[in-house]
Order: structure tokens, then sequence, then C-alpha cells
């Protein structure tokens, strides 16, 4: 199981934020990681709902995640459900949708649960730092 | 004193026999469509030429095929003559010979008769069209799926070469954006490729094995397969004769079918092909939440879906039957609640060194 480090004992610099990124497809975590290492965040990543909810309750992750990146359409559980099980027990933790089909009613219920923003496939790195920082902002806020 | 249900009775216990004079595209047509009709008994075929397409037909059918006229219409148990020649002189011969008893179907009337087959194979035809069309509509989701995750990792790994120093990287990377464009623009080809509408070629020999590997393609963007085990167990060179288009679809629809009763947990698809002298058979069997008994029967019915409404047309199995039925196969469920289903299909073997 993938785990956060917290950098305070370890002398790592300090990181822009921790973010897990939920994907069945190992080449849209790999752009997606590479995209957001490259603005200083750290990312963990989870092939479905599962291994997402496996994760944020391994360890510290708990305490250290910032925020939930996550695609709709994955085997087992699949974001839908991912998506509720963080709003109910994370509910500080604003979750990010990148999803690969544009479904406004989609859109419409997720954004009501709490979603921060709706992203759809292919979407430009600039475009989706901007929207993991302002989530970023939410985080801390909701730190306060 | 038989009362009118005991008629009926009769009626469908006892068949009709019938003897089909003409062997060309009407007869042959008939043949088809009459041959699937359990309450008709086509007793003999008969055509001047031995090589007309009706006489290939019978033979294939396992129908008698008579040397002489006069012989089917002096048989004693015909109950219709059904002339297909379009020969005037032909109907002359027909009322010297038959037996009073027998009646006859030629001239105008058959014409009729033919027209009533064609138009019925036509509207067959827009229907399986038709819900070709809708079926493709539930694949939006998938196909936007697939399509946008190629772009995405196309769009990170473009954005990332603007920066990128490392010369073996960027080698790699163009390739890896190459290879992505090619996986695209394969859905795009698989699809439209399937999407068309249906050939009305005549029936050819067609390799079924890469027919279930084709529909295996395309009913990956209609179901989830990450958590399938695909198994196929494939006798090698196994062929039926048939129309191909027809065939895709049918295990398109089959195979989604499988698929989507695994949904939540994953399981193991397994395709099975296997030729003998007497039949071909194909298996799809899924490990999957099986179909209830008391709608086993009613699968094949035409509408009859458990989908939500506007999710499925109900037409799906109708066509998959329809199109084996034409083939003159055979189609049966095995099915237990829970635990998975199994679709067998037996097609009429094709006969050895094809010329």
């Amino acid at each position: 199981m993938q785990e956060f480090t917290s950098g305070f004992f370890m002398g790592d610099k300090a990181t822009n934020g921790r973010i897990l990124v939920v994907d069945d497809e190992a080449d849209i975590r790999k752009v997606v990681r590479m995209t957001l290492q490259k603005a200083g965040y750290d990312v963990l990543e989870a092939e479905n709902g599962e291994k997402a909810i496996e994760t944020i309750n391994y360890g510290e992750n708990r305490l250290l995640l910032d925020v939930v990146i996550c695609d709709i359409r994955m085997p087992k559980i699949n974001g839908v459900e991912a998506i509720a099980y963080f709003r109910s027990n994370y509910p500080r933790v604003p979750v990010i949708v990148l999803t690969g089909f544009p479904d406004t009613d989609m859109a419409t219920s997720m954004l009501r649960q709490g979603v921060v923003d709706y992203l759809v496939k292919p979407v430009e790195g600039e475009k989706l730092r901007d929207a993991v920082s302002r989530a970023m902002e939410q985080r801390e806020l909701a730190r306060l | 004193m038989q009362n009118p249900t005991d008629r009926d009775l009769m009626a469908r216990i006892t068949p009709i026999k019938v003897a089909i004079i003409g062997a060309g595209r009407g007869g042959t047509a008939l043949l088809d469509l009459l041959h699937q009709i359990s309450s008709i008994d086509i007793v003999g075929v008969t055509d001047r030429d031995l090589h007309a397409p009706g006489i290939q037909r019978a033979r294939s059918l396992r129908i008698p095929i008579m040397d002489r006229t006069e012989e089917l219409l002096i048989n004693h148990g015909v109950n219709l003559i059904m002339d297909v020649t379009g020969d005037p002189a032909m109907g002359r011969f027909i009322h010297e010979h038959k037996r009073p008893e027998t009646d006859v179907l030629s001239g105008s009337a058959s014409r009729v008769l033919w027209e009533l087959v064609q138009h019925e194979a036509n509207l067959q035809a827009e229907l399986f069209h038709a819900e070709k069309l809708a079926g493709l509509g539930s694949f939006a989701a998938g196909i936007a799926h697939d399509i946008n995750n190629p772009l995405q990792l196309i769009m990170g790994l473009a954005e990332n070469l603007a920066d990128e120093k490392d010369l073996d990287r960027i080698y790699s990377q163009a390739q890896e954006i190459v290879e992505a464009v090619r996986r695209t623009s394969a859905i795009c080809r698989d699809l439209t490729q399937y999407a068309r509408k249906t050939s009305a070629r005549d029936d050819t020999l067609v390799a079924l094995n890469g027919r279930i590997d084709e529909a295996l393609k395309i009913a990956r963007h209609a179901a989830i397969f990450r958590k399938i085990t695909v198994h196929k167990e494939y006798q090698e060179g196994v062929r039926v004769r048939g129309n191909p288009d027809e065939l895709l679809h049918i295990f398109v629809n089959l195979i989604t079918n499988a698929v989507h009763s695994m949904d939540d947990d994953g399981g193991t698809l397994t395709l099975t092909t296997q030729m003998s002298k007497s039949e071909v058979t194909v298996r799809i069997t899924d490990t999957g939440c099986g179909i209830p008994p008391e709608m086993r029967e009613k699968i094949f019915d035409p509408f009859f879906t458990t989908k939500a409404p506007g999710k499925g047309t109900g037409l799906g199995l109708y066509n998959v039957k329809n199109v084996i039925t034409k083939m003159h196969g055979a189609i049966g469920v095995e099915s237990r609640l829970d635990h998975g289903t199994t679709i067998m299909i037996t097609f009429p073997p094709v006969p050895e060194a094809p010329s």
C-alpha cells in the first residue's frame, strides 16, 4: 500500500500538497502524475474505487491527503460510489472529477454532492493545475 | 364432429405437405422461409436445372429432390403444389397430372407470395439495422471513455515534450504518442465498419474464430472488460456459411450481454468453437448473474427487455435468433441463477473442400 511521507522528519522539502489520483488506466495516472509533480505536488495512485478507499484509510494518508482526483467509469467500486464514500467519510477533502464522458446529468449530480470541479478528458495541464490549486485553497480553509 | 379447438389442434399437429416446383430465386426463398415453419412439411423440390440455387439449398436442408415433376404431382400426401417456375406450360402440365384433391398455387398468386416473402425479408433487415443503431447509442459512454483516455495521454505527453530535455525520454514519449493515436484511430475504424448497413451480399464461407475476435474488439467499447478474464477455446478452421456482417453483430450482442451480466464483480467469459461432421457449435459462457427460469422462455421475444425504458430495445436476442434461424441453425440457453449462463448456437456443417 502506498503512503504519503509526512516530510516533517524526513528532511524532504515541503510539498505543495498531496493528491490521490483514481483512474483505471495506468496511462492516465502516469500523465496526471507527471503534470502534477511538475507543479510540486506529491501523488498517490489507485486503480479503482476500492483501492482508493483502502489507500485513504491506510497509515497517515487520511491526515495528509489534500485532494482526490477521481474518474467515474471504473470496474469494482466505480467513481460515483467512491465519491459518495469520500464525501461522507472525509467531507473536508475536496474531490475533482476527471472523466472521459461529458454527461451533464452526471456533472450536475456530482457537483450537488460537493465535488469541487468536473473536468472532461482530455484536459490541459494548466487547467488541471488550476483546478487543483483552487481545491487546495479549499482544503486549507477547511483545516483552519 | 370436432369442435373448433380440436380442429385448430389438428391443423397444428398435422403439417401441411407442400411440393415446390422451380428452384430459382423464388423457390430458394420459399424453401428458406417454409423450412422454418414447423407446421409445414416440404415433401420435395424439383427443377429441370439440377444446378439451380434451390436444388443446392434443398440438399443442405436435406429436403428430397425429385428428378421428375410427375413424381411430386402424384405423390399421395401432397396438400399444396407451389409453382414458382413462372412457366405457363408448367401450369397446364400440373393441372393435367395432379390429384384432384391437391391445391395449386401458381401464376400471380405465387407472385404475391414471393412479394410477401421479399417484404418480410426487407422488414427483418430494417429491424436488424434499427436495433444495431439503437445499440450503438449505448456505446456512447464507452466510446467517449476509450477515445478521451488516449487523448488525455497524448495531451499530457505533448505538454511534457515541450520542456523535456532528456533525449531518450523525448524519443520514447513521442513513440507513445504515435501508439496512442493508432489506438484511437483503430477504435473509429472498427466502429464505423460495424455501424454501416449490413450488406445484402450472398452468404459466404465465414471463418468463425476471426468473427468472434472482431466482435470481442467491438464489445469492449460497449461493456467494461477490466475485471473480465476472456478464455478462448477455439477449434482451428471452424467455418460456417452465412453473412459476415450479421454474424459479427450477433456475436457483439451476445458477448456484450455476457459481460453486462458480470458487471459488478467481474468473472470469466469463455468462448468456444467446435466443428464436427454433423454440426458447428459456438458456446458463449459467462459466470454472471444468470437468467431467472421464468424469463428464459421470453428472452428471444421481440421487445422483451429487463433494462430500464430507453436503455434497451428488446430486439437484440430476437434479431440474434432470426439470423441463426435464417442460417438453419439453432440457439439454446442454459442458465443458473448467480452462477452464469451459457448460450449455445449450432450451425449446419459446411461441406468439405468448397469449389
